[in-house]
């Protein structure tokens, strides 16, 4: 007899996990761009630490998208678990993303005019 | 004659369920309708209640027209003009929008997902009145000349003490605050209901998209509203007792203001569109005759939409100067923010193209919206670039825009859904034409009035002037705008007409008139107070049954509860993803509490506003008692184990599950809280930064005995509730426990006072002491609620509530204190911290 099991409620939390992060990384980058200008880092130190900001958080998302997408839906939840596995996987992803796109170009521009 | 007497046992079972559920749901006649706790009457009460307050702002914005239409017109003076705009503004975005989406909500989620109401009926009736109190204080301000005046986003330091010295801000602050206490308990009850209360079988891949919709809409709603309450906490306590968080002068900064507005502002917009994008993602299948296209890019776009919107609210500030580098952050994510909405408008076409699409009335609205809504995504992606903001900043281009946006993806799906929905509401059917002629005059004058208002934006004119010249070349556009105006409220005026027509003479509407395929056409039309006299089962054997035939099988009591026990109002609790029933939730009965105590929450409010500050207290304890008191008999008072449901299912009650609504409701709550509380620590890094004369300052030495001390009372309240708990599980008394717990937390809140009291810089002399004390307040006050839960443990456990099965209290209690221990640990930690920071700010060049 096919044994049905049950997706566990505190997966529905990972459909937020990559924004989550996109959104500790623009907290973080935006905080500390505000500190640097106040404290008038040299825009060499302060553009290098907000790409080290950047380029860690990237790591993050892109950790946990990979994570996500090897591991398999369980096929004892039936659709759910696939359905949600789907989403989560397209939600990190889309996150991943976001953060390059909107994070990373304006890195380039002066840093406290 | 003799011959059988059947064909009627099953209509006869039908009608005898019917009787007795409706005796039990139903809500008494007379006075007794003000005891209304059911979904059905609390949505249908707030529908027409936000389509009052839409023609009186409507109304109101016709002022504004006849004002411009003209040059140097002298309908009104500038200050009745201040008022009418700014009133149009808060009624249209506070009073009308937000409530109308939640009607919608309140009205349909729990019919869609195939309940019979919502997890906490009484805080849906709650949430109601304080809408309607605090909009009829804001409301009722406007008739006796002393309404809000500085702009719907009431920015400092216009709104401050200096330039707004009336009661006017003040009843802005307060009645809107009071009107989001309702956003607030509705998005809880929202999000409890969507994730534990669908029909049973309904798993996560199963849910209809608009549950999808209404619960990240929830979701935004909980973390995006408290920012706009701590704003609006801080700023009546500039003007009420001088704590100067937004002036300059006092260490404050007003630029503050408009970072806490807009992280509530902008989601706002998404929080208005997205519940109406859930509406168009469910009847356009129906009207397209197939399957929505797209239904998981759908959900990871609207779980995109909602993260992004929030990362993006520095958008209405790109001109308070702000260095380039962080505004293109901002930039980039309001231009990226399309992408989710384009994947569902084109997931909307294709299901159009792949289709058989019907025209009706709907329909016409539909592509009303498309049109409208395009048109304001577009100037949308011209405002997030920088530049053309700079140059269009404050003038009528963004007026025109936010009306597209705001208005236009509002009012067209929900006048579609009005059409759609009101053979349910009234179990009549449409007559189309006269809706036909009130579209066309809609339309035409929505684009007449506002996209004229693109013109007189880029040809210069600022939003909010009273009048103007009459040579700046904006002449013919403003009368052309004013009077699309005209056409567009006669328009309105039809559809009113229409919708009067319908109810009195449309002809009684079939079941099911369009098709559908949601639980919403499975039951009577107009819906009964139970809403299903039995719950559907959703799986392989009632996909693809119509809707009549599933209605019939449901009346005659085939699915779960079918039928009626001790005089309990039924629903049932499902597991979050798979939707398999797991507990019996039973409801509580029509109460005239949610009205009392929101007339209490009123007088505190009230209270604040006439400066008796005395009474407000009162009134708020007195609210607070009465949130105790409605808990004194809530729930079971004894263990029933599992009872069975229907279809071979017994669960056990709420009361004894091991995850209950108020659980998952407490977490909402605290998320709501931890928001609020992030955002009072964002602002405090803020002003440490922003504000002036910070380094200046002598830095505070507050007391580390007893700031150490109240935290270590605090780790003794927490290790005291777990302790209760356990004895409580074990079948002991917890007296002993309890009473450890609320010394510890009554000598924490002594603590944290006696912190206040020493503050230097006194508070109302400078914003680092201002800050510091709130800090603590929001200690001290959270210690004390911790009370209240303990003096409600108390009462139920004496009253036979609370036993080794039914220990939900305790650990809501637990929790409570569990996250004023970690909060209370970084807010004293942070006023511990302030000297060192304040000193770190003489390293500034």
């Amino acid at each position: 007899m096919k044994v049905v099991t049950t997706v566990p409620p505190r997966r529905v939390w990972w459909l937020a996990a990559g924004f989550i992060v996109w959104c500790i990384a623009l907290a973080a980058l935006y905080a500390i761009h505000a500190i640097g200008c106040a404290f008038g880092w040299s825009p060499g130190a302060l553009r290098w630490t907000l790409v080290l900001v950047f380029i860690a958080h990237l790591v993050v998302i892109g950790w946990m998208w990979g994570r996500i997408a090897k591991g398999a839906p369980d096929p004892g939840s039936g659709k759910t678990d696939s359905f949600l596995h789907d989403a989560i996987v397209w939600t990190t992803l889309t996150a991943f993303a976001s953060g390059v796109l909107a994070l990373g170009p304006p890195l380039l521009l002066s840093v406290c005019i | 004659m003799s011959g059988p007497v059947d064909p009627r046992p099953e209509g006869a079972r039908a009608l005898r369920l019917h009787r007795e559920l409706s005796r039990i749901w139903a809500t008494g006649p007379g006075w007794q309708r003000l005891a209304a706790v059911n979904h059905s009457v609390i949505g249908m009460r707030m529908f027409i209640t936000s389509f009052v307050f839409f023609l009186i702002a409507g109304v109101l914005g016709m002022l504004t027209r006849v004002q411009l239409a003209t040059p140097e017109s002298v309908f009104l003076d500038a200050e009745t003009y201040n008022q009418v705009f700014t009133v149009h503004g808060s009624m249209m975005l506070f009073l009308f929008a937000i409530p109308m989406v939640e009607s919608f909500a309140v009205y349909l989620t729990p019919k869609i997902l195939g309940t019979r109401d919502f997890a906490f009926p009484r805080l849906t009736a709650y949430g109601y009145w304080c809408y309607l109190f605090g909009a009829t204080i804001v409301t009722a301000s406007l008739v006796l000349g002393v309404a809000p005046n500085s702009g719907w986003f009431m920015y400092t330091p216009l709104s401050s003490n200096v330039y707004t010295p009336g009661v006017n801000a003040d009843i802005w602050l307060l009645g809107i605050t009071f009107v989001e206490i309702s956003a607030l308990s509705l998005a809880i009850e929202i999000i409890v209901s969507v994730l534990k209360m669908r029909a049973p079988g309904m798993s996560l891949d199963r849910m209809p998209i608009f549950g999808w919709y209404i619960l990240v809409t929830a979701l935004m709603m909980i973390v995006a509203f408290p920012p706009l309450i701590l704003a609006s906490i801080l700023l009546e306590l500039e003007r009420a007792f001088g704590l100067p968080f937004f002036d300059p002068t006092r260490g404050g900064d007003a630029l503050l203001w408009q970072h806490l507005f807009w992280l509530f502002g902008h989601p706002d917009v998404y929080i208005i569109f997205l519940p109406m994008a859930g509406v168009l993602s469910t009847m356009i299948p129906v009207f397209a005759g197939r399957e929505l296209v797209g239904f998981r890019a759908i959900v990871v776009a609207i779980i995109a939409l909602a993260f992004l919107s929030f990362g993006i609210w520095v958008h209405h500030m790109f001109t308070v100067g702000i260095p380039h580098l962080a505004l293109g952050f901002f930039s980039a994510g309001s231009a990226i923010v399309a992408v989710p909405t384009a994947i569902q408008i084109f997931a909307w076409l294709a299901t159009l193209s792949h289709g058989r699409p019907r025209w009706g009335v709907p329909m016409l609205y539909i592509f009303g919206f498309f049109f409208v809504f395009a048109m304001g995504g577009l100037t949308g992606v011209m405002l997030a670039m920088v530049p053309f903001d700079w140059q269009a900043h404050d003038t009528y281009f963004v007026v025109a825009h936010m009306h597209y946006v705001v208005a236009g993806a509002l009012a067209f799906p929900m006048v579609a859904a009005l059409y759609y929905w009101l053979p349910l509401l009234t179990g009549r059917a449409a007559v189309e034409r006269l809706s036909v002629l009130a579209f066309w005059l809609i339309f035409i004058g929505f684009n007449m009035t506002f996209f004229m208002m693109h013109l007189t934006g880029l040809l210069g004119m600022p939003r909010r002037v009273y009048t103007y010249r009459g040579d700046e070349g904006w002449n013919w556009l403003n009368l052309l705008s004013s009077v699309g105006g005209f056409v567009m409220t006669i328009g309105f005026g039809l559809l009113l007409i229409d919708v009067v027509v319908q109810l009195r003479y449309g002809r009684r509407a079939r079941r099911d008139p369009w098709r559908a395929t949601t639980f919403e056409w499975a039951m009577p039309m107009p819906p009964a107070p139970y809403a299903f006299a039995s719950i559907p089962h959703v799986g392989p054997q009632t996909d693809g049954v119509p809707n009549g035939e599933l209605a019939v099988a449901l009346a005659r009591g085939e699915g779960y509860l079918g039928s009626t026990r001790n005089g309990w109002q039924e629903a049932i609790g499902v597991h979050v993803t798979s939707g398999k029933p797991e507990q019996l939730i039973v409801l509580p009965n029509p109460t005239y509490l949610p009205l009392v105590t929101a007339l209490f929450t009123c007088g505190a409010v009230l209270g604040f506003l006439f400066k008796a500050y005395w009474v407000s207290m009162v009134m708020a304890l007195l609210t607070f008692g009465l949130f105790v008191l409605a808990g004194r008999r809530a729930g079971l008072p004894r263990d029933h184990g599992p009872l069975p449901v229907g279809l071979g299912v017994s669960v056990p009650p709420h009361t004894e599950a091991a995850s209950p609504p108020s659980w998952l409701a407490l977490i909402g709550a605290l998320v709501a809280n931890g928001t609020l509380f992030t955002s009072l620590v964002f602002g405090t890094f803020y002003l440490w930064l922003a504000g002036g004369d910070w380094q200046a300052m002598p830095p505070p030495e507050p007391s580390r005995i007893l700031a150490f001390g109240a935290i270590a009372c605090l780790v003794v309240a927490a290790v005291a509730a777990r302790g209760s708990l356990r004895v409580v599980m074990a079948g002991g008394e917890a007296t002993g426990w309890m009473a450890i717990c609320a010394i510890s937390l009554i000598v924490a809140v002594g603590m944290v006072v006696d912190l206040i009291t020493g503050i230097t810089p006194h508070p109302s002399a400078h914003a680092l002491g201002a800050t510091a004390s709130v800090l603590l307040g929001y200690v001290g006050f959270h210690a004390a609620a911790g009370l209240l839960f303990l003096i409600s443990n108390f009462q139920r456990i004496r009253n036979g509530y609370i036993s080794q099965r039914r220990c939900t209290d305790l650990r809501l209690t637990r929790l409570w204190i569990d996250y004023t221990l970690v909060t209370g640990v970084i807010a004293l930690g942070l006023v511990l911290a302030l000297p060192s920071l304040v000193t770190v700010l003489g390293a500034r060049p």
